[in-house]
């Protein structure tokens, strides 16, 4: 188990930056928290590294931002953490995990 | 302050404005809520994490990256007169003394809040903050608005922050850089004479070691 918060995901920058208010993490319903929990938690655990996590992050943003780009009428804004949530299931399927 | 200038930071902040209001309605909500317990569930049963560690690593996230190691530092100079003198006189060397690390290649100086003088600080160029000691930076901090009122108009920015000085009190506000580093050693607030450096530790915020507030019992 981590004794201490991991440098690497703390401090991602750009569109995967974490969201934060006056340096706190903010999350606003109990599975944004519990989501990003278990991305952590499998990843401390070596199911994989934190820059394959992070790339399937960085394509589920973009892709959610195009999205809401293309389609702004009937999608709402790209919410962080669902994009986060959609990462982290496409890799447990890349691992293998059945879902 | 941050909500007020929230449209206005740079590019050195996390997170944007939108990704820290919520916008779910309550059914996406609750849908969001059971497609992740789900997926807890799945991954607990196959004893591939533990709700215990989970709850670890979303407090360690949320809590210990605040500012526990510089409100160490500060509880051991309000017990310690003499380790008080040696942090004031070599910051670096005295924080190493209590075993923290992380400050290589960084001068890190500490500024004593004393009845008669109010330090508080900023960086008026970018957003240089001591992050080892203190976590990660609040938004504030790295604002337009903050860095350049601050040295202006510090006694308006402070009252923005709920904390009044009278005019007898002379402030001084420190402007960090790459090379130096400030954190603000607050003043010990009277009533705690009897705690111990633990109970005094808790006490401390980070927004006391910058300056933007005082230590207070109860909050």
């Amino acid at each position: 188990m981590p004794q201490s918060a991991n440098q690497r995901i703390a401090n991602m920058d750009g569109a995967t930056a974490l969201p934060r208010k006056s340096g706190e993490l903010v999350f606003h319903d109990q599975w944004e928290r519990r989501i990003f929990a278990l991305a952590v938690a499998l990843c401390e655990r070596g199911l994989y590294t934190w820059d394959e996590f992070r790339n399937h992050l960085i394509a589920e943003i973009a892709a959610a931002e195009q999205k809401h780009e293309t389609d702004p009428g009937h999608t709402t804004e790209p919410d962080y953490y669902e994009s986060w949530l959609a990462a982290f299931e496409k890799l447990l399927a890349e691992k293998g995990i059945k879902i | 302050m941050s909500a007020q200038h929230g449209k206005e930071h740079g590019h050195h902040d996390s997170g944007s404005a939108t990704q820290q209001e919520k916008r779910a309605t309550p059914e996406q909500t609750q849908a969001l809520e059971e497609r992740v317990k789900a997926l807890e569930s799945l991954l607990v049963a196959k004893g591939m994490v533990s709700t215990e560690a989970l709850d670890t690593i979303a407090n360690i996230y949320e809590h210990d990256l605040g500012p526990m190691y510089g409100a160490k530092v500060v509880a051991r100079a309000w017990v310690d007169p003499s380790f008080k003198a040696r942090l004031l006189a070599n910051t670096t060397a005295a924080i190493a003394e209590l075993g923290f690390g992380g400050l290589q290649g960084e001068h890190l100086v500490v500024v004593e809040n004393t009845s008669a003088v109010h330090n508080v600080v900023t960086c008026t160029l970018c957003s240089c903050y001591p992050w080892p000691v203190l976590g990660l930076p609040p938004v504030w901090y790295k604002s337009a608005p903050y860095r350049s009122r601050v040295v202006i108009d510090p006694r308006g920015v402070l009252q923005e922050f709920g904390l009044t000085l009278t005019n007898s009190t002379e402030v001084r506000v420190w402007d960090s850089s790459a090379e130096i580093r400030y954190m603000v050693l607050p003043e010990r607030p009277t009533g705690t004479e009897r705690m111990s450096e633990e109970e005094l530790a808790a006490l401390v915020t980070r927004d006391a070691m910058i300056g933007v507030t005082r230590v207070s019992v109860g909050g």
